[in-house]
């Protein structure tokens, strides 16, 4: 199917690789159904992909894995709210966290207080809140993607 | 909004299926109980909100090119 997006324009989509999240995103009920894409030109091997939306155009988050910058991620979230991402087998689970990027790109930050969790079998999702103050809203990474990259 | 009055160990039912039970009254805080179906979310209303906003801002996404050049 073709769908309309703001930042791709009009782009094809596989229907069975639709992922829907039941109770849609987070303050967001009515967005279930969601693609994830990258840009082709750097293939998968990119950091950054897309959840866009299908029936929002406007509606895209980038998303990227928390674990590049954040090795030892491991929040603690109520069962209850994965229920309905079905039946989840860690190799089929995809967890991914939400990236804002501000006019400052030195204060691009991303939300390990509230992941998406993926079941990639079942195309499947949710997001969910974590328990506790562990971790942010708001974790900053400018700094330390610099320093990955100069590590390279 | 409707308003209620409960007391300590009363309960509400919403849509036959979600009961919310004041477990705990000291001073200005509440312990409220919630008993609800799997699928529906309950979140504190401060977190909800900053997660929301959070989504929106990730949504505008302002300075994407110069991201590339970060990863």
């Amino acid at each position: 199917m073709t769908i309309n997006t703001r930042i791709f324009g009009e782009i094809n989509i596989d229907e069975e690789k639709i992922i829907t999240f039941q109770n849609g995103i987070v303050g967001f009920p009515d967005l279930k159904d969601f693609a994830l894409i990258y840009d082709e030109e750097k293939g998968t091997a990119t950091s950054i992909r897309w959840l866009q939306s299908v029936q929002a155009a406007e509606f895209a988050l980038p998303v990227m894995d928390p674990l590049i910058v954040y090795k030892d991620y491991n929040p603690e979230v109520d069962d209850e709210l994965l229920q309905s991402a079905g039946a989840l087998d860690s190799n089929e689970m995809l967890v991914l966290v939400t990236l804002t990027v501000p006019n400052d790109i030195k204060t691009m930050s991303i939300n390990l207080k509230a992941p998406i969790v993926i079941n990639a079998k079942a195309r499947k999702a949710c997001q969910v809140i974590a328990e506790g103050d562990n971790y942010p809203v708001k974790f900053q990474i400018y700094e330390l993607l610099q320093a990955l990259k100069s590590a390279k | 909004m409707l308003a209620l009055s409960r007391k300590k160990g009363e309960a509400l039912i919403i849509n036959n299926n979600i009961e919310i039970t004041i477990l705990e009254i000291k001073g200005d805080q509440v312990k409220i109980g919630i008993a609800a179906p799997k699928e529906v979310p309950v979140y504190r209303k401060e977190v909800y909100i900053q997660i929301q906003e959070a989504n929106k801002e990730a949504m505008i996404a302002d300075s994407l090119t110069g991201l590339k050049d970060l990863f």
